[in-house]
């Protein structure tokens, strides 16, 4: 009964493969999350790392909130279902359950034969560890078979059962030590499918009757979605989305994500968007296929997807299409399809059709279309019928990164602007730069990051509505007509309130020009030393050792949270011979007199905020200063603040 | 055609393998280098110091017990070395100089000996040389473990841990030292006897000397030997491939026979061939020498019927020897060969039957194409194992054939014997144990030369997917 | 129709003909490999000791004296010492090896150490010289340590060289699934408990075969006991048969038949275990 804490775990072969990448999650308790994925994405690595039979290369991983990155598998209070069950073949039901047991020792008084304590010297009890007798084994190996419905099976072998009742063994092993978290590594894959589906279901209950949290892995996306409360779908090595199983199925962050989920799988197209006014033409490659759809829907997307010109993926699911005659007529978004043949399934068909009039339906092009269908209809082949979309669930995908272009948070507010004298206008409000912002005059794209509008400021907005998702809150405000999206720690009620915005995370184009927004990184090289200096600890003269992150000839003192995570990361003494890269925030230097030595190329003005350019070595560093600065500086950062990368391995290390 | 592309790619990928090792063996230095080289640029003052003495830098970071230990390795084997091991390794070079001699007393050195002894002294240098590395990585990870705050393993945890993480330490101890005492020691000795004039005349107390690549000449041009040399190679060659070939295609055989569905009562059948198997070798060949003898039963009924005995196994009969010594090694080795078979083919998937019977394919063509590859795949390994010991079959010629028979045109050997006969005749019969060292270091690289080409070249070596 | 008839009626002739000469050929192989032996028991029977007295393969007179001489008439030939002295060698190196060949097989199995692939091509290149080439050395060796002419000597040699053959095991070991290794650690087992409680109880054909194996092969083995036993008493069976000449042949066959038997039994009971052995060894995992 435990939550889970994985940060930054990485799992690197010695030959340089990285197996995981930079896998960050929280998980509660009593969730029941899901790692799916193709074969060779991580899930299993990640699942044997936190059981403890992989080596976590770098990264922290906690249960319960205790650390427990070096610890052996037994000591971490979980229990591991495998996929080939690994039963003892040698023993019987009753001793493959109790084994675990067996090993165990539980706190105990000492006591004599019939019970009664045995007191020492001053008259108090001795703690003493003490296996577990047989009654107690007893008893908790047959509440385990109880549940799982295999009491009779306890004197059998594993040999003499079938897979689903070994199945059930095994969780009873697993069970039977009322560990912290459940790890199931694809416990179903070797049963058929009838059995699968009971088991399912058998699973589910048990989660729900022991309140554990169970971590699952499995390739089967409809395992995933109907049993996880969570679920993280990997490739890779990658984590490419981790949400609820709706989220998922509405909200694909990525083109791997929105295929991988659902059956049949997503149908995708290539295409580009238009936008018209108030209307985005999505016109099909390879197809006179034409749909029109409201700009509203798209306002989230960046404004060079609509132009006509950039290619990319549109996909919507076989049950966000229809061929029925009824809707078809009703809808202003239809697609002529050339059926090619159907798949009768019973309750519903699979119609294969083709958007593309030359094409056979056949093999996945990005032409062919799989429509569900009412259960025996029957359709003719090489027919060409219109279907109709429903817009609100056509989803987009850059073409290179296979990204949704639909965010449910986007990353940016694109926006006309023009500027004159130091001035910015734009949805019809006029701003007043910051000296820092040394923009030409012209007219041009403002684009504001959603985390860069502030809640209080000279603007005049209205709040339309506000949306959770998965614990941001994301603000849709309307100014003079123009919609600007917000990200915002609380909700917020409708109507007025005032905004501002944070001058240094804007880009302005101009013409050719472009203003960069102030890097929020400062990232520097260096390497981490140890030195002892002799001081006085309790009364004696010792060696104390003292760390140190070297940046440029500077010693800076690394406090211990920083070293430890460090010394956890790297083994032997590579931690003494590796280069690393610290990264801190603009706002975590202090001036001082002495420190990393800096030049100060600009004083940036943001009004508010004042913030220095200076360069250390072939480093670029933004600080935050109180005024004026000029000449030499020398920095001084915060190291409890600090982000250390390895630059070998390329692994984030705190 | 194909054969003559075969041959030609087969020693490209020979060349190619040799030099991406060549080219690799900088990398594979350089990374065991790097590792000693941090320990010499980063080794505080403790590590140093356990240069010095082992165990010292143990002691030093307060680690008794394993200081105590190593320092207790150290001092044996200074005592060694002071007592025996110095003067072995000496001796090792100069085989003895002083020569014994009964008449006035003087105990000489036994050359043969004290090479057995500089051999010792050589292996003890390589395992102090282990401990030593093993007691500097040591402290060297004891300073790591201290440098970054990690906790070091203390000695009641390490000694557990032998039982655990290290557990294969503690269980190959015993086997490596046994293997290295009683196999390695040996084979290094004979291999450094082929380079000696140890043998005939010189044997102690006589003194032995280093006499270089002497012996290997002789075999190979020079003297008496060269001639009988290739002609016993030449026979051993044949009866290699003649008798590994009948033994496998036999026992092949038999066993397919064996599982024919049409014959009932396997286990008796089966029996007869275990029969042969599990009576132990030298009792069937010194029957069938019996067998085979001018006073035998086989000579008996020839006799009986009129002819004139025949004497099968006598100086005489070069072929006919050859060609019963064949037989009779297959009677010996081909129920071994049969039960392998017999269970290599229950692995055989079924369905590949069928499906070839549902396309027709006669009997002979099933054996050609389905079995035969999967069984020379699953058994490469063990049929270039069975042609080693074939090549070096002892027991067979030995048994069958008198000692005494000597053949025209061998020196000290008869016409049916192996080179392993000959290298025995040589050494124990005769005392040439230089020239029959270096016979037996011949025979290792023809034999090693072979297998390995043969493994290399196998299929099981190449398309290990393929059956799986 | 009759073309169909005719079809059907050749493949049945066809078939009763394969029967015919399946079992004419096993007939001929039986007879072949007992023969030899069935010549050997006879001969023990056999009154007269010499070869020369036979009728062809059939002793003239039969009788029990080859036994009875075997066992009583041990002035030159010792038959039931030698027998003893085997026995003992055999148990002893047969515990000592089994432990030590699986010991090793277990650990290249499990255990992924430095020097595992160096140790595995030392194996490999060492297996490839005659053995008899080292026999001199150990003879040598074995007069250093005074162990020649001592049962135990044998013993150690064949204890030590034993886990060279590890490969089968090893073979063996590779089909046991590591999730097993894994689900006993998850529940606290050291490696060591694993070996013992868990890889050894499922390993018994593995066992058996070694075991067999080992025991088997001082039986067999002359070059080694010859070299180094001196004492006719301290023979072991097959240096002693192997000391017995022509006239005593009946003898021999007698002393030859003895050891077979218990050693053919063995091999019969556990022909099982033996063919999984070679088998599971055999085949490139």
């Amino acid at each position: 009964m435990a939550n889970l804490s994985l940060k930054h775990i990485y799992k690197v072969y010695p030959n340089g493969a990285k197996a995981v990448n930079d896998f960050n999650m929280q998980i509660e308790d009593k969730e029941f999350i899901v790692f799916v994925g193709p074969s060779g994405c991580g899930k299993s690595t990640t699942l044997r790392m936190i059981a403890g039979l992989e080596e976590i290369t770098a990264g922290e991983l906690k249960i319960g909130g205790t650390v427990v990155n070096g610890m052996e598998p037994k000591d971490r209070d979980i229990a591991m279902v495998f996929q080939n069950y690994a039963l003892y073949p040698h023993m019987t039901i009753f001793e493959n359950i109790a084994f675990g047991l067996r090993m165990r020792r539980i706190p105990d008084i000492k006591r004599d034969k019939n019970g009664n304590p045995v007191l020492d010297k001053n008259g108090n009890e001795i703690q003493i560890m003490r296996k577990y007798n047989k009654q107690e084994l007893s008893a908790k190996v047959n509440e385990a078979a109880e549940i799982l419905g295999i009491t009779e099976y306890l004197k059998r072998k594993p040999k003499e059962m079938s897979g689903g009742q070994r199945q059930r063994v095994a969780l009873g092993r697993a069970i039977v030590r009322q560990p912290k978290v459940m790890l199931l590594d694809e416990p179903l894959s070797n049963l058929d499918a009838k059995l699968r589906t009971q088991m399912r279901s058998e699973i589910v209950k048990l989660h729900k009757k022991l309140q554990t949290t169970f971590i699952y892995v499995t390739h089967d996306q409809v395992e995933a979605m109907t049993m996880g409360t969570r679920i993280v779908v990997m490739k890779d090595g990658f984590v490419k989305q981790i949400d609820t199983p709706k989220n998922l199925y509405k909200y694909p962050a990525n083109k791997f994500v929105a295929g991988f989920i659902g059956t049949p799988q997503m149908n995708f197209f290539e295409g580009t968007l238009k936008k018209q006014g108030d209307k985005v033409v999505i016109d099909f490659k390879y197809s006179d296929a034409q749909v029109t759809v409201p700009y509203s829907m798209l306002m989230k997307t960046t404004p060079q997807y609509l132009d006509g010109s950039k290619t990319v993926y549109i996909g919507f699911r076989a049950e966000d299409v229809t061929l029925d005659e009824e809707k078809v007529a009703h809808s202003t978004a239809k697609i002529p399809v050339r059926i090619s043949h159907t798949e009768e399934l019973g309750t519903e068909t699979l119609v294969y059709g083709d958007i593309n009039m030359e094409g056979d339906g056949f093999a996945e092009t990005s032409t062919r279309v799989i429509i569900k269908s009412a259960g025996f209809k029957e359709y003719q082949t090489d027919k060409v019928c219109e279907a109709a979309l429903d817009i609100n669930a056509i989803h987009l995908f850059d073409i290179d990164t296979e990204e949704s272009i639909l965010p449910r948070i986007p990353e940016y507010n694109y926006l006309d602007c023009k500027a004159a004298n130091g001035n910015i206008t734009f949805l019809g409000n006029k701003l007043a730069l910051p000296p820092a912002i040394g923009c030409p005059d012209g007219s041009g794209e403002l684009l504001i990051p959603v985390s860069a509008v502030r809640f209080d400021g000279p603007i005049k907005a209205n709040v339309i509505s506000c949306e959770n998702i998965n614990g941001s809150i994301l603000v849709s405000l309307d100014i003079n007509g123009g919609r600007l999206y917000a990200l915002s720690d609380k909700v917020l009620d409708s109507g007025e309130i005032n905004i501002g915005l944070d001058f240094k995370k804007l880009i302005i184009k101009i013409g050719a020009d472009e203003i960069q927004p102030m890097p929020e990184i400062n990232g520097l090289n260096g390497k981490f030393v140890m030195e002892k200096s002799s001081e006085r600890v309790d009364g004696k003269i010792k060696n104390v050792p003292r760390y140190y992150l070297l940046i440029n000839g500077t010693k800076l003192e690394a406090p211990a949270e920083v070293y430890e995570k460090m010394f956890a990361a790297t083994s032997g003494r590579k931690v003494y011979n590796s280069a690393f890269r610290y990264e801190w925030t603009p706002y975590d230097f202090t001036l001082s007199e002495s420190g990393i030595e800096a030049q100060v190329s600009e004083t940036l003005d943001y009004g508010n905020e004042k913030f220095v350019k200076c360069t250390v070595g072939q480093e670029t560093l933004y600080v935050k200063c109180g005024g004026q600065v000029n000449g030499t500086v020398y920095l001084v950062p915060d190291a409890g603040k600090v982000s250390v990368i390895e630059s070998d391995r390329q692994i984030r290390i705190v | 055609m194909k054969f003559k592309a075969k041959c030609k790619s087969f020693f490209v990928k020979l060349k190619n393998k040799f030099v991406n090792f060549i080219k690799q063996l900088p990398f594979k230095f350089k990374s065991k280098f790097a590792g000693a080289k941090e320990i010499i640029t980063q080794g505080n003052g403790k590590v140093m110091s356990s240069f010095a003495v082992m165990g010292l830098g143990q002691l030093l970071y307060k680690q008794w017990a394993k200081g105590a230990l190593f320092l207790l390795l150290q001092a044996g084997f200074i005592l060694y070395f002071v007592l025996s091991g110095a003067a072995d390794l000496f001796g090792l070079f100069t085989l003895g100089q002083v020569q014994g001699d009964a008449w006035y007393g003087i105990e000489g050195d036994n050359s043969v000996v004290m090479m057995l002894m500089g051999i010792l002294a050589v292996i003890m240098i390589i395992f102090y040389a282990v401990i030593y590395t093993a007691n500097i990585k040591d402290v060297y990870r004891t300073q790591c473990c201290a440098d970054t705050l990690k906790p070091a393993a203390g000695f009641k945890k390490e000694v557990s841990s032998l039982l655990d993480k290290n557990f294969h330490k503690t269980a190959l101890t015993l086997p490596v030292i046994g293997v290295c005492v009683f196999s390695i020691l040996p084979i290094v000795f004979m291999i450094l006897i082929a380079f000696t004039n140890y043998g005939g005349a010189n044997i102690p107390p006589a003194l032995v000397d280093w006499v270089g690549f002497e012996n290997f000449g002789r075999i190979f041009s020079l003297g008496e030997f060269a001639p009988t040399f290739f002609k016993i190679f030449g026979w051993n060659l044949l009866w290699a491939l003649l008798s590994t070939a009948i033994n496998y295609f036999g026992g092949l055989g038999l066993a397919l026979l064996l599982n024919k569905k049409c014959v009932k009562g396997k286990a008796i059948w089966r029996a007869f061939p275990i029969l042969a198997y599990a009576i132990p070798g030298f009792i069937t060949l010194l029957g069938f020498k019996f067998m085979f003898s001018y006073g035998g039963p086989i000579n008996y009924y020839i006799q009986a019927a009129g002819g004139e005995a025949v004497g099968f196994l006598s100086v005489n009969s070069k072929w006919m020897a050859r060609f019963i010594g064949l037989g009779v090694n297959a009677w010996i080795s081909i129920p071994s060969t049969m039960l392998l078979a017999t269970g290599i083919l229950s692995n055989i998937n079924t369905d590949l039957y069928e499906a070839a019977r549902v396309d027709g394919a006669s009997s002979w063509k099933q054996f050609i194409k389905i079995t035969l590859p999967y069984v020379l795949f699953a058994t490469t390994p063990v049929l270039i194992t069975q042609f080693i010991n074939n090549f070096n079959h002892f027991g067979i010629f030995y048994f069958l054939r008198d000692a005494s028979i000597r053949s025209e045109g061998y020196f000290l050997a008869n016409n049916t014997d192996l080179l392993i006969n000959w290298l025995y005749r040589m050494s124990i019969d005769n005392n040439y144990y230089s020239i029959g060292a270096a016979i037996s270091l011949v025979i290792f690289i023809i034999t090693s030369l072979i297998s390995l080409t043969v493994y290399v070249l196998s299929p099981s070596y190449k398309q290990e997917e393929t059956f799986r | 129709m009759n073309k169909a008839k005719a079809k059907v009626a050749k493949a049945k002739t066809k078939k009763v003909l394969n029967v015919a000469i399946t079992y004419c050929i096993l007939i001929v192989v039986a007879f072949i490999f007992f023969f030899p032996c069935l010549w050997l028991i006879l001969a023990s029977f056999s009154k007269s000791g010499s070869i020369y007295s036979f009728d062809g393969f059939f002793p003239s007179e039969y009788g029990f004296d080859a036994f009875k001489s075997l066992f009583t008439d041990t002035v030159m030939y010792n038959y039931p010492k030698w027998f003893l002295n085997t026995l003992f060698i055999a148990v002893m190196s047969c515990l000592f090896g089994t432990l030590l060949t699986i010991l090793t097989a277990y650990c290249m199995s499990r255990f992924r150490f430095k020097s595992r692939k160096a140790m595995m091509k030392a194996t490999l290149l060492l297996g490839m010289f005659p053995s008899f080439m080292g026999t001199i050395a150990v003879y040598l060796i074995m007069t250093q340590f005074n162990l020649i002419n001592q049962q135990w000597g044998l013993i150690l040699i064949y204890s030590a060289q034993a886990p060279m053959g590890y490969m089968v095991q090893k073979g063996f070991f590779d089909t046991i699934p590591y999730s097993i290794d894994e689900a006993a650690r998850i529940d606290g087992a050291s490696n060591f408990t694993v070996f013992v409680k868990f890889i050894l109880p499922l390993s018994k054909p593995m066992l058996v075969y070694t075991a067999l194996t080992s025991f088997t092969w001082p039986w067999s083995d002359f070059i080694l006991p010859k070299m180094l036993l001196i004492d006719k008493d301290l023979y072991t069976v097959a240096v002693g048969l192997m000391s017995l000449g022509e006239t005593e042949f009946a003898r021999f066959a007698a002393g030859s038949i003895f050891i077979a038997i218990p050693i053919i039994v063995l091999y019969f009971c556990l022909v099982k275990y033996m063919i999984n052995g070679m088998a599971a060894g055999a085949v490139k995992e």
